[in-house]
């Protein structure tokens, strides 16, 4: 087949590129009408996959969540939305090999809009997979500060809740405990709220935060029996049994089908009552509470030894250094002890012996410690008096 | 060329119509005078790149909206659609090739090639539409080739056919095919330098000093285009890659010997397998892109549809750690197999695709490996990868120099340029010992066509002048000197000619006969210079070609070869018997060195 194309061009060299120029513009003109006319379908194409990838992103079937975005974003490969909800998709897919691609997508997107506060968020949420405490803080801290499309407070806060939450989880309990103390202090008026970051202040540990946060909620809803139960767990947890005491016998009324605030302030009121360094009680009561804690230590003690198989006859006198024994090998010492101090209860009326409540005191508190240690968590009376030990202690320190 | 005129007469009145059309001619009379043929041609290399640049994503558009109707939007594997529709699509690219568009079956590098050198720069605009149509067909239906090639040809041929048009010199229309050809790659790939690379170092063939501006133009022009319709956006996200201690070069030079062995099998796959299926019957011809439709097919049926079509979305997500590497090893003997059957069968379509996609997945596999033995490499998963790619372009592609800036410019990283280097190196190197004809050669020579070649030309060794060089005779005469005394320094002389060094520059020459007759003539006391032409020798110098040198050994029996940086100074001299000489023990080792076969 021989075809020649006839001749379209002018000679002259003006001419030329007048008719090139023209040709090119009207080649221009149709492709962008054909680019335009075919961009528009495929981001309709765009949008449908999209939606699809949505719905199997929503029923956790990631993989078919993926392929729908993946092939939504080859019809608009610039969309953010789409690369977006890809990444999300990668990430929340758990294969450790997509965290990848799904930080490269994310990392395109910041270097777009590093104010985005999704696109923040979702890396924050990348780099809290990998445990990265940096890299997660940071942009974590990005998404708080970045721009958001609605909520702006309520987002924020449940951005650093999310944080504090993965801080936690990594154990960075300081960093978490400053970012509680950011959060109580931009709350809402909600006792919702209030009550959330209570429990977050309890699981850092930090239980007078936690309790400030509980009577917060308690002050904007005053008969909120989870308030009171946590306002009750937490003055428990920090050695104010008077308050706990308070607040549990409020949450138990209010829900009483609430066992644990039940034995909480079982626990709570045998501490009271078996406390001997109440300031409010006469000589003959802390007196009375001194021979009924020692002998309930020499029961402990003998209990213990019988179950742990320890010979308490084979004493070591000489040892008087218990914390660094063995809990187990401490038994018998510690049963000398209770002996050689057993005498000094008659000399407790005696006003001249100030020292010796505390001195009988501390055999009562070593063996229930000892045999905390060696026989589990007690119960009861013996319960009562380690958490009596406790707070001595942690109120000499 | 006419004289320049002011473009507008300030005096002339240029209210009336009549003024207007005299402006008018005498700027378009100037217009002509500035558009000599060197700066028409850099204007028309931009308008090349345009309608290429326009032409290629119109062919982006076809590909991927065939692959959208044809295959659907989702990827499916186990579905009867992936075997179905590249077999049906075979046949219908088959009848287009066997019965309207003859000479568009393969890649398009070296009917380009062919027609820089063959063809004085005729290409027929009807391959433009054939390739444009049929591998739009075959590749959007999953056939594993490439629209880089295709979208070359397609660019050369556009050129090919303005030129036509315009009636340019048959010097500029031999040129204008690899002009288009830059600006077709380069609006495929998306990269320019890389294209223009390539078109030097395999269309070309050569290093071109007086092409080089119109194939940037042109390149560049095109890129502009296609960046201003489908965006700016690379072809793969590039992921974070690093390259920090020098011992971890072992490691790259390790893919790059994998590379260099992956090059030769898929070379020598395409290499023994092309002319067989060549061989056979000629209607056979009418089935076999829709047999290697099925089998590609079956292949993605089977679990691997990434091997179908370009494929550079399953490079990205090599490229982003996505697969292990097992799965990246098997993709790249996978793709190896698909193209190859794709390409032997005669489907229109390129193998650039394909091979970035082999050399991705193995450098992945490779990357993967290597880092799992040694868990302190620092080279993530994405750095092999793209690693890979330039492995694979050197090795099978065999064009070391665009191999490397290609890496470079589609990662836009410099810190992996010297992984980049090394690996490559190894590839190419590796290859060149294994298979001694390059792939594109291979096809031209299948074809039964024999091209000239950048890897040719790097191994012939130019007879330069010195090669062929004389020493300083003993006797040189000074035209400054009486003729009785020269005559006297050559009386006893075995030498018949000898060379004079002439006042205050420039060399002549002067036989013993000659000094002898001017002495019997009573010339003794006059100078050499007042008697001797004044017409200078003309002077090599030790650097040029020995061809340069051809030139003049008939005229002279001397011709001094001088210092560059001192034209008084002299090297030496050559002679018609020492340059033939030469030439004659050049031919001597070359006919001793012809295979016999």
């Amino acid at each position: 087949m021989s075809w020649q194309m006839p001749k379209l061009i002018p000679r002259s060299a003006p001419m030329i590129l007048l008719v090139l120029t023209l040709a090119a513009a009207t080649g221009f003109a149709a492709v962008s009408h054909l680019v335009s006319r075919y961009t528009a379908n495929q981001q309709a194409r765009g949008r449908k996959l999209y939606a699809l990838g949505l719905e199997s992103a929503k029923a956790s079937h990631y993989d078919d969540a993926i392929a729908a975005f993946r092939a939504a974003l080859t019809c608009d490969p610039t969309n953010s939305q789409y690369q977006l909800s890809l990444a999300r998709a990668l990430r929340d897919s758990n294969v450790p090999r997509r965290l990848d691609e799904a930080e490269s997508y994310l990392i395109a997107l910041w270097q777009r809009t590093p104010q985005d506060a999704a696109v923040n968020l979702a890396l924050a949420r990348v780099a809290a997979h990998r445990g990265s405490i940096e890299d997660a803080t940071r942009y974590y801290h990005n998404a708080m500060y970045g721009v958001w499309s609605s909520d702006l407070d309520a987002n924020r806060n449940k951005a650093r809740i999310e944080l504090i939450q993965f801080l936690l989880k990594q154990g960075a309990r300081a960093q978490a405990d400053s970012e509680l103390i950011a959060l109580a202090a931009a709350l809402p008026p909600d006792p919702a709220a209030h009550l959330q970051t209570a429990q977050l202040f309890q699981q850092a540990l930090d239980y007078p935060g936690a309790l400030a946060q509980y009577e917060e909620a308690l002050h904007l809803d005053p008969g909120n029996s989870t308030a009171l139960a946590g306002a009750g767990e937490t003055a428990y947890h920090s050695g104010n049994y008077s308050s706990a005491q308070r607040y549990l016998r409020s949450a138990v009324n209010a829900n009483p089908a609430d066992a644990e605030s039940r034995q909480l302030l079982a626990s709570t009121d045998l501490v009271l009552l078996a406390n001997p360094f109440h300031s409010h009680i006469s000589d003959a009561e802390r007196n009375r509470r001194i021979n009924a804690a020692f002998s309930q230590a020499e029961n402990r003690l003998t209990a213990c030894a019988q179950q742990a198989g320890i010979d308490l006859t084979k004493t070591d006198l000489t040892n008087n250094n218990l914390k660094n024994t063995a809990p187990a090998s401490a038994l018998p010492g510690l049963q000398a002890r209770w002996q050689l101090a057993k005498p000094d209860l008659n000399l407790l009326r005696s006003p001249a012996e100030t020292d010796l409540p505390d001195s009988i005191m501390d055999v009562v508190f070593q063996i229930e410690e000892q045999t905390a240690a060696t026989c589990g968590q007690p119960q009861g009376l013996d319960l009562a008096l380690l958490l009596i030990s406790q707070k001595r202690e942690a109120a000499g320190q | 060329m006419s004289n320049p005129a002011p473009l507008v007469d300030p005096s002339a009145p240029s209210s009336t119509p009549a003024a207007r059309v005299k402006t008018s001619r005498r700027l378009f009379s100037t217009l002509e005078g500035v558009f000599h043929e060197e700066v028409f041609f850099l204007i028309l290399s931009v308008f090349i790149g345009i309608f290429s640049g326009l032409a290629v994503v119109c062919f982006r558009l076809t590909i991927d909206w065939m692959h959208l109707a044809l295959l659907g939007p989702l990827p499916q594997t186990h579905s009867w659609r992936l075997f179905a529709v590249p077999s049906l699509a075979g046949l219908v690219v088959a009848a287009l090739v066997m019965r309207v568009f003859p000479g568009i079956r393969g890649s398009g590098v070296n009917q380009t090639k062919s027609a820089l050198y063959i063809f004085n720069g005729f290409i027929p605009f009807r391959t433009a539409v054939g390739k444009f149509i049929c591998a739009g067909i075959a590749i959007g239906s999953g056939q594993s080739l490439g629209p880089e090639d295709p979208s070359l040809q397609i660019g050369a041929s556009i050129a090919s056919a303005l030129g036509r048009q315009l009636e340019i010199s048959r010097e500029k229309l031999r040129l204008m095919a690899p002009v288009g050809a830059a600006a077709g790659l380069a609006a495929a790939f998306n990269a320019p330098i890389s294209a223009v690379l390539f078109v030097i170092e395999e269309v070309i063939g050569r290093w071109s000093a007086g092409i080089l501006g119109s194939v940037v133009l042109s390149a560049v022009a095109s890129v502009v285009v296609v960046r201003s319709f489908l965006g700016s956006e690379p072809l793969f996200r590039i992921p974070v890659t690093t390259f920090k201690r020098p011992t971890e070069l072992i490691a790259y030079a390790v893919l790059g010997i994998a590379g260099g062995l992956a090059s030769v099998a898929f070379a020598k796959s395409i290499g023994y397998f092309r002319p067989l299926l060549k061989a056979l019957p000629r209607w056979t011809q009418y089935f076999q892109p829709a047999i290697a439709g099925l089998l590609v097919g079956l292949i993605g049926f089977l679990g691997f549809p990434q091997v179908m079509g370009a494929g550079y979305d399953s490079m990205d997500q090599a490229m982003h750690g996505q697969y292990a590497w097992k799965v990246l090893a098997l993709l790249a003997v996978l793709k190896i197999l698909a193209t190859t059957v794709s390409f032997v069968s005669g489907t229109p379509g390129g193998m650039f695709a394909p091979t970035l996609f082999i050399g991705a997945m193995l450098g992945g596999a490779v990357g993967d490996i290597e880092r799992f033995y040694f868990p302190h490499l620092t080279g993530s998963t994405g750095t092999y990868v793209l690693v890979g790619m330039g492995v694979l372009f050197a090795g099978f592609l065999r064009v070391p120099m665009t191999s490397v800036f290609m890496v470079l410019e589609v990662s836009g990283n410099y810190e992996i340029i010297v992984p980049v280097i090394v690996a490559n190196t190894f590839s190419y190197l590796i290859s060149r010992s294994l298979q001694s004809i390059p792939i594109f050669d291979l096809l031209t020579r299948q074809d039964g066509l024999i091209l000239p070649s950048l890897e040719e030309e790097r191994e012939e060794t130019i007879l330069r002048v010195e090669d062929a060089m004389l020493p300083v005779p003993a006797t040189i005469l000074s035209a400054q000197d009486y003729v009785d005394a020269n005559f006297r320094r050559v009386q006893n002389s075995a030498d018949s000619t000898f060379l004079v060094r002439m006042h205050p520059s420039g060399w002549n020459t002067a036989t013993r006969d000659q000094l002898q007759r001017l002495f019997r003539e009573g010339k003794g006391e006059l100078t050499l210079a007042s008697v001797l032409s004044s017409q200078s020798l003309p002077s090599l110098y030790p650097d040029l070609p020995l061809d340069s040198a051809l030139r003049y050994v008939n005229d002279y029996p001397l011709i001094p070869v001088v210092n560059r940086a001192d034209s008084r100074h002299l090297e030496g001299i050559v002679s018609r018997d020492s340059v033939f000489e030469k030439y004659g023990s050049r031919r001597a080792i070359e006919v001793t060195h012809l295979d016999p076969l």
